[in-house]
């Protein structure tokens, strides 16, 4: 493990890992984090995620000596090998031009039918690291290097719900109405987060994520009964 | 006591008119903001002179406009922004504890100084709890701003309320300093020695870009800084664009950002920094 710890103020510490998007970095930081909450349970306020980062929001005021203490305690503490128990989560996309409005300018950019781009897309499984952006966007790892695509220079002023798209390194599905600059390639009928609930999303951090292609009649099968709150996520 | 649900019709809404508390908290692993009022000193003013709960919601206004009619007696309180406020054409000052009768009316008229003002309540208001709040989002809330027309629901209490004829002192003048005292963010130390001199010596102006998730400064900085992986961000983080913007993340910022992290507000410093104008000056002191 190569962490470092970064304190900004007396009540916000940062613990950072080398600057990758990895599995194993995802493994640690679910080790530490569960090995912060069992032993620090009554000083943490919060801890949030970045895809190399643990953010520690604290009730109690701690030194650089403390954290000096604690990352030495983390680099002592029993490692878990193998990996915690994860879900594959089957979301399904319509993969169709009229929600995939950047489909034919990605197959140029790739030099790829846009067929080759949804089997890239949609054969890959996805890792989901952390929530993030906007309420319930999924920060989603293992995006296929063919599929790298700049953002877009200026961004669309609006991306509707439950669009599926590519940006940089990264895939992701818009939870609901927003504006955005990555490229959209279909969409997703399932709702991704929901307010009225104790937990409002389902995927657990950790989880994976595949998508399945559909048609556009099973979409609108799907948003509909989404829509009267009856649909419901799969996993294998 | 007997306690009365009634409304406040809003006949002008204004200017970014929200109902706030302190926040939702909790549900930032799932990518909800914080939220909550922009200066919680003028707000915890003005929830203390009306012997509120410090976390009582209240009427956040960004800018003058609001007019609104009261269906029941109840008593408000005025704080933060300095501005001309009027009770049924009579102007009153912050600060005091208004008497408000059934149908009588206020009108928030110019902004003075300062971004955001306050209206309290008595026992505040009464709008959904969403996630162990009342601050409004969209998305989240129902509503995420008064709209012409809209009404918010109070409680009336029938009680005898002594006469009052002192108010409150208030100090118009406390966000009138520009140093905002900052801490060094995670990617500080990445800046050359000349670009951190350059950001610490400098005074930035406050852009038109300014609302509840954001300010942005219109000076640039250059830098050749590499961003970062996608990182948690808060309300306080100042971050740096490639082209050199400067965005200091308000009580709205979302919960993750990729740009470098280059400092952090202090707390009071954030409540400060939010009643500051766009032409405002400020500089940052560690």
């Amino acid at each position: 493990m190569d962490i470092r710890i970064f304190r900004i103020h007396s009540k916000l510490i940062e613990l950072v890992w080398p600057k990758e998007i990895s599995h194993e970095i995802l493994h640690e930081q679910q080790q530490v984090r569960r090995f912060l909450e069992m032993e620090y349970a009554e000083g943490i306020r919060e801890i949030r995620m970045g895809f190399n980062t643990l953010s520690l929001k604290l009730r109690i005021e701690i030194s650089e000596e403390d954290c000096r203490d604690i990352l030495e305690e983390i680099n002592q503490m029993p490692k878990i090998h193998g990996t915690f128990a994860s879900k594959i989560w089957k979301v399904p996309v319509c993969y169709c031009t009229e929600f995939g409005k950047d489909l034919e300018k990605l197959a140029q950019i790739h030099q790829l039918s846009i067929d080759e781009i949804i089997k890239i897309h949609s054969e890959t499984i996805y890792t989901l690291h952390f929530y993030g952006f906007l309420p319930g966007f999924m920060y989603l790892g293992g995006l296929d290097e063919k599929l790298f695509t700049p953002r877009k220079s200026s961004p669309e002023r609006s991306m509707p719900s439950g669009t599926v798209a590519i940006g940089g390194k990264q895939t992701g599905i818009y939870p609901s109405e927003s504006p955005g600059g990555w490229h959209a390639i279909g969409q997703c009928p399932v709702r991704l987060f929901d307010i009225s609930k104790e937990i409002p999303v389902i995927p657990a951090v950790g989880d994976k994520i595949k998508f399945e292609p559909i048609t556009r009649e099973v979409f609108v099968e799907i948003k509909q009964l989404s829509n009267q709150g009856l649909c419901t996520w799969h996993h294998d | 006591m007997i306690k009365t649900p009634a409304y406040i019709h809003f006949v002008q809404p204004g200017l970014l008119s929200s109902i706030q508390d302190l926040g939702r908290f909790g549900m930032a692993v799932y990518g909800v903001p914080y939220s909550g009022v922009m200066d919680r000193f003028s707000m915890t003013q003005a929830n203390y002179l009306l012997q509120n709960q410090f976390y009582d919601s209240v009427l956040e206004m960004g800018g003058p406009g609001a007019k609104m009619v009261f269906e029941m007696p109840t008593r408000v309180v005025f704080a933060g922004a300095d501005a001309d406020i009027y009770l049924n054409e009579k102007q009153v000052k912050a600060g005091k504890i208004l008497d408000i009768n059934e149908d009588d009316t206020i009108h928030v008229r110019k902004f003075r100084k300062g971004q955001w003002l306050y209206m309290g309540i008595q026992g505040g208001f009464e709008s959904e709890i969403v996630a162990e709040s009342r601050s409004w989002y969209p998305g989240i809330t129902p509503q995420s701003r008064i709209e012409k027309s809209d009404s918010v629901c109070y409680l009336s209490e029938e009680r005898f309320y002594p006469a009052l004829g002192s108010h409150a002192k208030m100090n118009l003048n406390w966000f009138k300093h520009g140093e905002i005292k900052v801490f060094k963010g995670p990617e500080w130390d990445q800046l050359p020695k000349l670009t951190q001199n350059r950001i610490m010596k400098k005074s930035f102006t406050i852009s038109t870009l300014v609302n509840r998730m954001a300010y942005q400064l219109e000076e640039t900085i250059e830098n050749e800084v590499e961003p970062i992986l996608t990182a948690p961000v808060y309300p306080g983080t100042v971050q740096m664009t490639p082209n050199g913007n400067i965005i200091i993340l308000m009580r709205d910022a979302q919960v993750t950002g990729g740009y470098p992290r280059i400092l952090h507000v202090e707390n009071n410093s954030l409540n400060i920094l939010s009643q500051k104008r766009p032409g405002d000056k400020i500089s940052f002191s560690i």
